[in-house]
């Protein structure tokens, strides 16, 4: 099947207005939040599982590769296309399609925003948890399959922990059933095992999220200090007290300053650093947390501790936090953001070696993160009309990913692999580490249809396909 | 039998993987670890995951049935096996991988028991929420098989939430693993979550890390009565739109109540009512809420105000600590009290407890059976048991009837049942055939407790 054949087709599943194909439509659908860039050869807009699954199945025959993509937000080319390949774009499902109160849960459609679930529910006293910093543009879908954080995931978890079920179409294009609404299933945890999969396995058509109960209160606190090494050493400070904060950000001294003069949340322009730290719950546990987390801070040397007066105060707080990224934009032409994490009482020690990264290879590399938990996010500004800074980019970034898997960390706490991780997994992983995992992709999506060349590096060795696939299963039962 | 292999030839060889010693082949010592009646041909006790491998490898081979087994206290649950060539004890597998109090986190060997490492990280003022029945014998890896947790699910969330890492030996006897030592980390599949609660079907699991908590620095035990099961999940259902955020929210039926320390059937306290000083008016007849809370005394009185005159009691110290342990062993407790009893396990939509129980409850009074339950009933996790009286025995039938009424989204697994009415009683909304294939690809000769379960 040629690709006018291949468009014609897909035309007729789901309709002439839900199908480009002219290159300039193409452009706004070759790249992601990351530095590649992969020109599609259609995208595709369907309206329902159904349609996913027919286009699986004429994708499938005419064997073109295929990427879902939600809002095209990730930082890891997870929706970035096979060149020539179909993406499947979710911005028609969009629809929340049960809220269910009583259970505490909600079934979205996967082109669904992350912040348009928790303002759809809002009025019930009701949120949807998983907070990345593109919320207001990325979906769940997308969450789904990166496995996205966000900062009060140290308290609540990542999205794996908030998904309970999902209905799933296979590269077969048989649409499957994996878990519901009860906090747990027996049988395998499928559902657990496809939250993280980076489109490899299948495409989520629908998705049970739970819903948590706004808190009663929350004290939203800014630690001031003059080093980025008190700072850092606060972090486990504050955990060893006994509080688990709902989040727990730092901005170093630039990255801070950088961002004030862009969105004039409050941050003082002459501090080393800055903890960002939020308390949730009972209205009596907060209040004493605030007064606990505060000594620690000042035991640890910060100047000052400011405490959030109102919601406005608290809102442009975190508005400093989470427009950080876009705030770069505005002193260097592009930046490129590692996701590597750390055990957290190792945070001072590899903030240390970034900084020595960062002269060695005469680069500006700012940090903002998650460091309650452990994960960094060193943003390295570069200039990418000049190519040796790219290159000195790249060696700093695997340079501090080392040092993060050396200090018995991982490549990526929420931003996924990738093609951009790719080279870096057998750092992490052996080689029958990552067969077993190929293994498992295969059952699913042995013939590489839908996301191909992502998450999992080629092995060295060609391994046989182990195992039978899913139909070969179903075939030989019969079913 | 399904092997080419001479036992002594193959006793031979796995004591040349893991030493003479750790081959047992005494009788006795294998009539202790019968799996529904059937005793092991021969039990291995490797020291390390290359040993686990290499068993693995070679009954992977001739095709031997391997049966994985920790602690013993899960093990009658599923099919009764054809056969078991090798039962493969992880009791020697108790290394600490990692462990520093700062981080949260601790890795250790699946052979390590959950008392062990719970008491372990105690010391340092932490908390390892997995409290699963008969902590000083289960074991870790016995643990993330089975899927168990305990009343603590309730506050800390379950195995699939703090498990952070897991390493493996596939029945091919690859060693594999997923995730890592960090509380954050989405690198790879989450081979977790795949492993925890397959009950030994897919790979054996060597190793795994752990999210650990801040221990509470004091605890109080809430109880409330009611005289239906319907109201004491309207109860639930207050707690759980309010701002309270207990550790453990518990429902404990009548029947469940006579198992458990008297205290917990008694009307008040002398301590909080010193007017009412004579316990023991015991009222039988009641459904339990217990809601178990955690915080500093200002948090504990708020509690008290939130909860009202709903609740008349509360208990703390040595009493509370004796009353979770009774129902935290409660999936032991029953069988071993009743051994004609059948106990499921049911995870439910929250809104569907109150509809599974009021199946249960009058399942139990057309065929004439009681019904004991307990449950997590705050993230809808019951544990139900149905116990015949005289001249009623156990009805599978009636059964599978209330298990094909359970609504879509619920799942369900008979956790323990007499040999005699031994079948699998299973449902799950998963897909069946993906759960199969997948089985394939990480066990192609079915070894891993071939036939002990439907996936």
């Amino acid at each position: 099947m040629g690709l006018p054949q291949l468009i014609s087709a897909l035309r007729k599943i789901v309709g002439d207005d839900a199908v480009l194909d002219r290159p300039e439509d193409l452009m706004l659908y070759e790249y992601d939040a990351g530095i590649r860039k992969s020109t599609p050869g259609v995208v595709v807009f369907p309206q329902t599982a159904q349609h996913v699954s027919q286009v699986m199945r004429v994708a499938s025959d005419a064997g073109i590769p295929v990427v879902a993509r939600g809002a095209g937000t990730g930082l890891s080319a997870g929706a970035i296309s096979h060149a020539g390949g179909i993406v499947i774009a979710f911005s028609r499902m969009n629809r929340v399609l049960e809220v269910d109160a009583g259970n505490l849960r909600a079934v979205v459609q996967p082109g669904v925003v992350n912040i348009q679930l928790s303002e759809y529910v809002s009025h019930l006293g009701l949120y949807y948890a998983p907070d990345p910093s593109s919320q207001k543009a990325c979906t769940i879908g997308g969450n789904v399959a990166e496995n996205s954080g966000g900062p009060h995931t140290l308290l609540h978890g990542v999205t794996v922990n908030h998904v309970t079920g999902v209905e799933v179409v296979l590269p077969s294009g048989e649409i499957v059933q994996f878990g519901g609404k009860a906090a747990e299933s027996y049988g395998y945890d499928l559902t657990g095992f496809f939250v993280g999969s980076e489109g490899t396995i299948g495409i989520a058509t629908a998705i049970t999220v739970k819903l948590l109960r706004k808190p009663e209160s929350v004290a939203t606190l800014l630690a001031i200090f003059e080093s980025v090494d008190d700072a850092a050493c606060t972090v486990s400070e504050i955990t060893a007290e006994g509080i688990t904060p709902a989040a727990l950000e730092m901005l170093d001294g630039w990255t801070l300053r950088t961002v004030e003069e862009f969105c004039h949340a409050g941050y003082p322009l002459d501090a080393g650093a800055v903890l960002l730290i939020e308390l949730e719950g009972l209205r009596e546990a907060v209040e004493e947390e605030a007064v606990a987390v505060k000594q620690v801070c000042l035991r640890q040397k910060a100047r000052e501790v400011r405490r959030a007066k109102d919601e406005e105060e608290r809102a442009l707080l975190w508005k400093g936090r989470k427009t950080a990224f876009a705030a770069l934009g505005r002193v260097s032409p592009a930046y490129y953001t590692q996701d590597g994490v750390v055990p957290r009482s190792k945070i001072p020690t590899v903030l240390q070696h970034i900084g020595e990264v960062a002269k060695q290879q005469d680069l500006i590399i700012g940090n903002v993160f998650h460091a309650g938990d452990g994960n960094l996010h060193p943003l390295i500004l570069f200039d990418s009309r000049h190519p040796d800074q790219l290159e000195r980019v790249m060696a700093a970034s695997r340079d501090i990913l080392q040092y993060c898997i050396d200090a018995g960390g991982s490549i990526t706490g929420e931003h996924g692999v990738g093609l951009e991780k790719l080279d870096a997994m057998p750092l992490l992983f052996t080689e029958d580490d990552i067969s077993i995992m190929t293994d498992l992709r295969n059952v699913f999506n042995g013939d590489e249809l839908l996301n191909p060349g992502k998450l999992l590096p080629t092995p060295r060795m060609c391994r046989e396909i182990a195992g039978r696939s899913r139909n070969a299963v179903l075939a030989q039962e019969g079913l | 039998m399904s092997t080419t292999t001479t036992p002594a030839r193959f006793v031979r060889e796995l004591r040349d993987m893991c030493g003479a010693e750790h081959v047992i082949e005494d009788p006795a010592q294998l009539h202790e670890g019968r799996i529904a009646g059937v005793a092991p041909a021969v039990a291995v006790e490797p020291a390390s995951a290359d040993e686990v491998a290499a068993v693995l490898r070679f009954a992977n081979e001739h095709g031997l049935n391997v049966v994985p087994a920790g602690g013993f206290t899960h093990q009658q649950t599923g099919n009764k096996p054809a056969q078991v060539d090798v039962l493969l004890s992880t009791r020697r597998l108790t290394e600490v991988e990692h462990y520093d109090p700062g981080d949260l986190t601790v890795g250790v060997g699946a052979g390590c028991t959950v008392a062990q490492l719970t008491s372990m990280v105690a010391k340092d003022g932490l908390l390892f929420a997995a409290d699963v029945a008969q902590p000083q014998r289960a074991t870790l890896g016995g643990a993330l098989a089975t899927g168990m947790t305990g009343p603590l699910r309730h506050g800390y969330g379950g195995l699939r939430d703090y498990c952070i890492g897991i390493r493996f030996v596939t029945a091919d006897g690859r060693k594999g693993k997923g995730g890592g030592r960090v509380v954050k980390n989405v690198a790879g599949y989450d081979m977790m979550k795949l492993l925890i609660g397959s009950w030994g079907t897919l790979a054996i699991v060597t190793s795994a890390s752990f999210k650990l908590f801040p221990a509470p620095r004091q605890t109080r035990t809430f109880i409330a009565r009611f005289p239906s099961s319907g109201e004491a999940l309207h109860f639930r259902d207050a707690v759980l739109r309010s701002p309270l955020s207990p550790i453990c929210l518990e429902l404990i039926s009548p029947e469940a109540g006579s198992l458990l320390p008297a205290i917990v059937r008694q009307e008040s306290s002398s301590r909080t009512e010193p007017s009412e000083a004579a316990p023991g008016r015991d009222t039988e007849a009641c459904w339990c809420v217990l809601l178990r809370a955690s915080g500093s005394d200002a948090v504990l009185v708020r509690f008290r105000s939130e909860l009202g005159s709903a609740v008349p009691r509360e208990i703390t110290d040595e009493d509370e600590r004796r009353l979770w342990c009774a129902i935290q062993d409660f999936p032991h407790t029953l069988p071993e009290q009743r051994p004609d009893c059948v106990l499921m396990s049911l995870w439910l939509p929250l809104t569907e407890a109150r509809t599974a129980l009021d199946g249960l409850l009058s399942l139990a009074k057309s065929t004439g059976l009681t019904l004991v339950a307990i449950g997590r009933v705050g993230v809808g996790h019951l544990l139900a048991g149905l116990c015949p009286t005289e001249d009623s025995p156990a009805d599978l039938a009636a059964l599978s009837a209330f298990r094909d009424r359970l609504p879509r989204d619920a799942s369900m697994r008979v956790l323990y049942c007499p040999e005699e009415l031994r079948a699998a009683c299973f449902r799950t909304p998963t897909d069946l055939a993906s759960m199969r294939a997948i089985k394939h690809a990480l066990d192609p000769k079915d070894i891993l407790n071939r036939g002990r379960f439907v996936f």
